[in-house]
């Protein structure tokens, strides 16, 4: 009794305080259990409808200019899409002539940044898509540029992506140019370094950067980012090199998770053309259809 | 019970636009911590008890919107809620520049811990990181903060203590 007399009435400020870092420090040293799970899902339904609604209303306009600009890209697309799909079709060809696994093609699940990590020194955003659009833990995340994350978080309706400027996350890169490999790891900003390369690679500032495919974490051949600056390591042994993201991580809007891949089905474009004509596109769609 | 539904109200809220707002607010780079300007409305004369409650609350509301590390904004916000309420009741004169210090120092001291924390205690990683972010960021968390203490001092039905206390 007088040890409670002496915590709750002579100190009560100070045990307060010390009962508070208690449970902190517990629930830092503790893992991810199903309750602390159930509290993350009920925060991801809190964001949805305010950034909704906020959406909604402050982008009418920009959305239908916006919708404009991307009918022309789309129809432009399209058409050096049929053009590369012809590529594609002669280097399969040929690497089964070889031998070689046929290429497929990614699928893409579009989803909004409803909101960024609370917190200043913990990169992450959480998206508009969950378990229910078959989003899992530990698929990719693109941007239009090139790489952005990984979701490590699924809710029902909404995930959670580590983005790529986070000091946990390394990426296995290989410079597009001449096919050099190391790993990226992120420094401040959008500002990345690559290690493991030798001092007698070939690598010069302004080359670009594409995913590896090692490890298998990442798909292989996605961009990644520039390289800016390349110096000679204090050890002699290997070069400090400068690489600047594709994408600005801090302003992502927009991004594609990759949930899977699939044999392209032919005619695909005419059918995506059909449609596009149908919401009623311009002539340059028909041009473009590559009949 | 009144004052713990207000503070979850605006706890909701102030971490609801944090999350999606607090981005688009940045100036130089540096974003305001809208919790912590929450925080020192809240608690900044309550006493150190409701500061370390508010605080721990607050802060335990902000991990569960992070991807890691839950309880590293619970223990930034109960210390720093605990001096909020302790200096800014007992020892600071009651006027906008002291309170503006108050809120400087607290942003800075959460900054040290959370970075500590999440840097895994990395003296040069930390040191680099606050210098980079956390002063810009400290200032524009206190002077928000100052603005926004004295707009809920003007607003009707507060009930203002000797000292301009509310």
């Amino acid at each position: 009794m007088q040890i409670v007399s002496f915590l709750f009435e002579r100190h009560i400020e100070k045990t307060v305080l010390a009962v508070a870092v208690i449970i902190s420090v517990v629930l830092l040293t503790r893992p991810d259990d199903s309750t602390v799970a159930a509290g993350r899902v009920i925060s991801s339904y809190l964001l949805y409808p305010v950034d909704q609604a906020g959406r909604y209303i402050g982008s009418l306009e920009e959305l239908r200019e916006e919708n404009r600009r991307l009918r022309r890209l789309v129809v432009s697309l399209n058409h050096e899409k049929e053009l590369l799909l012809q590529f594609r079709e002669e280097r399969n060809r040929l690497r089964e002539l070889l031998g070689f696994r046929r290429d497929g093609f990614w699928e893409f699940l579009p989803c909004e940044v409803i909101a960024r990590s609370s917190s200043r020194y913990h990169s992450s955003i959480t998206l508009d898509r969950g378990a229910d659009a078959g989003v899992r833990p530990g698929m990719p995340v693109v941007g239009y540029r090139g790489l952005v994350g990984r979701v490590t978080q699924v809710f029902p309706s909404s995930s959670r992506a580590l983005l790529l400027n986070n000091k946990s996350v390394q990426v296995s890169c290989l410079v597009k140019r001449s096919r050099v490999v190391g790993v990226l790891g992120w420094e401040r900003g959008n500002l990345f370094r690559l290690d493991f390369v030798g001092r007698e690679e070939d690598i010069h500032p302004g080359d670009t950067l594409v995913t590896s495919g090692l490890g298998r974490v990442f798909p292989k051949g996605f961009p990644v980012g520039t390289v800016f600056q390349v110096t000679a390591d204090k050890t002699e042994l290997s070069r400090r090199i400068g690489v600047v993201s594709m994408t600005d991580l801090n302003r992502l809007e927009e991004v594609f998770i990759i949930t899977g891949g699939r044999e392209w089905e032919s005619g695909e474009i005419w059918l995506e053309l059909q449609e596009l004509d149908r919401s009623g596109a311009s002539g340059p769609a028909r041009g473009g259809s590559g009949e | 019970m009144r004052f713990i539904l207000r503070i979850v109200l605006a706890a909701l809220v102030v971490f609801v636009l944090q999350v999606t707002v607090a981005h688009r607010l940045a100036v130089i780079g540096a974003v305001p911590d809208l919790v912590l300007v929450l925080l020192a409305v809240l608690v900044i004369d309550r006493g150190p008890v409701i500061g370390v409650v508010a605080g721990f609350l607050l802060g335990f509301l902000q991990d569960l919107g992070n991807a890691e590390l839950l309880g590293m904004n619970a223990l930034a916000k109960s210390v720093v809620g605990y001096g909020i309420a302790r200096f800014g009741g007992d020892y600071l004169p009651d006027n906008p520049l002291f309170r503006g210090l108050l809120v400087f120092a607290a942003a800075l001291a959460n900054d040290v811990i959370v970075l500590n924390i999440s840097r895994s205690f990395d003296a040069a990683d930390v040191v680099t990181t606050f210098l980079r972010s956390s002063l810009l960021s400290g200032i524009y968390t206190a002077v928000l903060a100052v603005v926004v203490i004295q707009v809920v001092r003007l607003l009707p039905g507060r009930v203002v203590r000797p000292g301009g206390r509310y």
